[in-house]
């Protein structure tokens, strides 16, 4: 400010202060954004979660997840695994196909699957076995110097070990403890949780899939829906815990139940059993509050002649909404059957179960001598919102996610050129962008840099515990 | 067990009951000769998926058997059993399955745009001790081979972006 009040200087008033900002000003909203985000210059920006450091007991991908957010946000992590065995997920890859080496130099011919993508970015890999006293002093110095730790034991068995929130938080009071699991504590506190089975106990897969009328059955997501979500939800709770300790300095205990959490998706189900007494169905591809909303099955393929399968068989889905009064119209305008608006005229007429199942049959029928690609051209031509069902090698192709970055190649330090989209599909932030360092690295492989050049343990003794299979 | 052979053959005017198991390791798509645990007898089988297929079709006396049973037993007898590796009746459990299924990953050199990748086997023991490994692969240092295939691949304009 001037000292004479009645001065103004042109960096007081509102607006831009310099050519380049009045430059950024004035650029349309897609090129701002662009050069906000700039998909690939990820590197030369802060990471907001600098100077954190966490430590990750976990196994499988639910609570790595959890980790693994902070990890791409630019926490240190440090990933504790078995001595020579390493997370159990290494251990799986899809169809048991293809898998990445090395692991380990005392397994030569096991390698790390595809099933542990994603869930452990960014990690310091070192191995400890944690449960023998002799290994305790290290992992306490660990807690001390750490923010905090992601365990996914059976409820219990960190307590039983001494390493539980009860006793660290009497070494770090900062330390931020969280347990993720199946059921937690309850009549079921001892029993384990996989996807699918969050996605069963939870009601979920219950009404997912075709009703049995109409030959489907309960379903699963094909992916572990849950545990990435879950592995998310975690994450938000540790931000939230950071934030509490900012302003108390005190840590927190977060306790997780995957089960609990995969019945928050469920939307209106249980409000509406708690009203009415109603118990939802699944109504798979088709939408219980809206209609037309939902995925048809049109006659033809989009590529007839491809060898692949998922291309030749399955690329005939498209998704179409015209659920609203005008959208409706012009839909049964183009599929030629003014009958089935002057018999639906409102939503409400529409949205009940025997008018969808008509509404739906009506329009598979007109689809039938269409390909996928011609049944959106034709919606989209005439203003309704309709999109292709696309597989991976679709989305890879897909230009607009090339644009963003969403899924992109990288070159990973030890395994080379990788397709990757975990990292990147997460979110775009402007100035403190998420990124990907490596996808994951062998059991064991930071142990010097952690246990000689952080905790400062001399390398003869790293050495006698790696012979003795202590790490 | 994907399937099992109940032999029923006479011996000595007693059908032979024995139950010989066929275990998914060995007999997941398959198809030869196989002895009985008990009496001998070779049935000749054929199995895709796991399911039989053909057979089983008595053989006549004196076919040499491809293999044996890993187990067999006979249900009606108090379960007498014939247990893994007995010589001439059940073959021994090797905790492999076929060769044919044991995994050789296939050799990927370079990625669907043509970049060299890594992650093959077997690997060269790590750099480090306590299983450090070295943060960055030399290609051309650590794979010449593949680094020259890699610069062939750059000359003949199969390397892309995308």
């Amino acid at each position: 400010m001037t000292k004479d009040l009645r001065e103004c200087r042109i960096e007081d008033l509102p607006g831009p202060k310099s050519k380049q900002e009045l430059d950024e000003m004035k650029m349309p909203y897609e090129e701002y954004c662009k050069a906000a985000f700039a998909p690939g210059h990820e590197m030369g920006k802060p990471e907001s979660l600098k100077g954190i450091r966490w430590m990750s007991t976990t196994m499988y991908i639910f609570t790595p997840h959890s980790v693994a957010n902070l990890a791409e946000l630019g926490a240190e992590v440090i990933k504790v695994e078995m001595p020579r065995m390493g997370d159990p997920m290494k251990h799986t890859s899809p169809f048991n196909e293809a898998y990445l080496y090395p692991l380990h130099d005392t397994r030569p011919v096991t390698g790390t699957g595809y099933g542990f993508m994603n869930a452990n970015p960014n990690e310091y890999y070192i191995s400890m076995d944690y449960h023998l006293p002799e290994m305790k002093e290290a992992f306490y110095r660990l807690v001390k110097m750490s923010d905090g730790l992601t365990e996914c034991y059976r409820p219990g068995t960190f307590d039983r070990w001494k390493q539980s929130y009860r006793y660290v938080q009497e070494l770090n009071p900062r330390f931020i403890y969280v347990w993720g699991g199946g059921f937690g504590y309850g009549p079921k506190c001892f029993g384990g949780s996989y996807d699918i089975l969050g996605q069963a106990h939870a009601g979920l897969a219950s009404v997912t899939g075709m009703h049995e009328s109409m030959g489907g059955h309960c379903t699963k997501h094909s992916n572990w829906c849950i545990d990435w979500y879950s592995g998310t939800q975690i994450t938000f709770g540790i931000l939230a815990a950071m934030h509490w300790r900012a302003k108390t300095g005190l840590g927190t205990m977060i306790e997780f139940s995957q089960v609990q959490a995969a019945t928050r998706c469920l939307g209106h189900t249980v409000p509406m059993y708690g009203r009415f007494g109603i118990v939802r169905q699944r109504w798979g591809n088709w939408d219980t509050q809206l209609c037309v909303h939902g995925i048809i099955l049109c006659g033809k393929s989009d590529f007839p002649d491809s060898i692949n399968p998922q291309d030749k068989f399955d690329a005939r889905y498209a998704m179409v909404s015209a659920f609203q009064d005008a959208d409706f119209k012009a839909l049964c305008g183009i599929i030629k059957k003014p009958d089935l608006y002057s018999s639906y005229k409102k939503h409400k007429e529409r949205v009940g179960a025997e008018a969808q199942v008509d509404i739906y049959a009506q329009l598979e029928d007109w689809a039938k001598d269409k390909s996928r690609s011609e049944v959106v051209r034709i919606l989209q031509n005439e203003g309704l919102l309709c999109e292709p069902v696309m597989n991976d090698r679709e989305v890879y192709e897909n230009e607009h996610y090339r644009q963003r970055g969403t899924v992109r190649w990288m070159e990973d330090p030890l395994f080379g050129d990788v397709l990757v989209q975990g990292t990147y599909s997460a979110g775009m932030l402007s100035k403190t962008p998420r990124r990907l360092y490596w996808i994951w690295r062998p059991v064991g492989a930071d142990n010097v840099k952690i246990y000689h050049e952080m905790l400062g343990y001399p390398i003869s003794k790293v050495q006698e515990w790696y012979d003795k299979a202590w790490i | 067990m994907c399937d099992i052979i109940w032999c029923k053959k006479d011996v000595e005017g007693k059908p032979c009951d024995t139950v010989n198991y066929l275990d998914p390791y060995c007999f997941w798509n398959w198809k030869g000769t196989i002895n009985c645990a008990n009496c001998g007898t070779v049935y000749a089988i054929h199995m895709i998926q796991g399911h039989m297929y053909k057979g089983p079709d008595e053989q006549p006396a004196g076919t040499k058997p491809d293999t044996s049973p890993l187990y067999a037993d006979k249900p009606l007898e108090g379960y007498i059993n014939f247990p893994s590796g007995m010589e001439g009746r059940t073959r021994p459990f090797q905790c492999l399955p076929r060769h044919i299924y044991l995994g050789v990953p296939d050799m990927v050199k370079f990625s669907i745009r043509g970049r060299p990748l890594r992650g093959w086997r077997p690997q060269p023991k790590s750099a480090g001790i306590a299983g450090q490994f070295p943060f960055n692969w030399e290609m051309k240092k650590l794979s010449p081979e593949v680094w020259a295939e890699y610069q062939e691949k750059i000359a003949k304009g199969e390397v892309k972006d995308w």
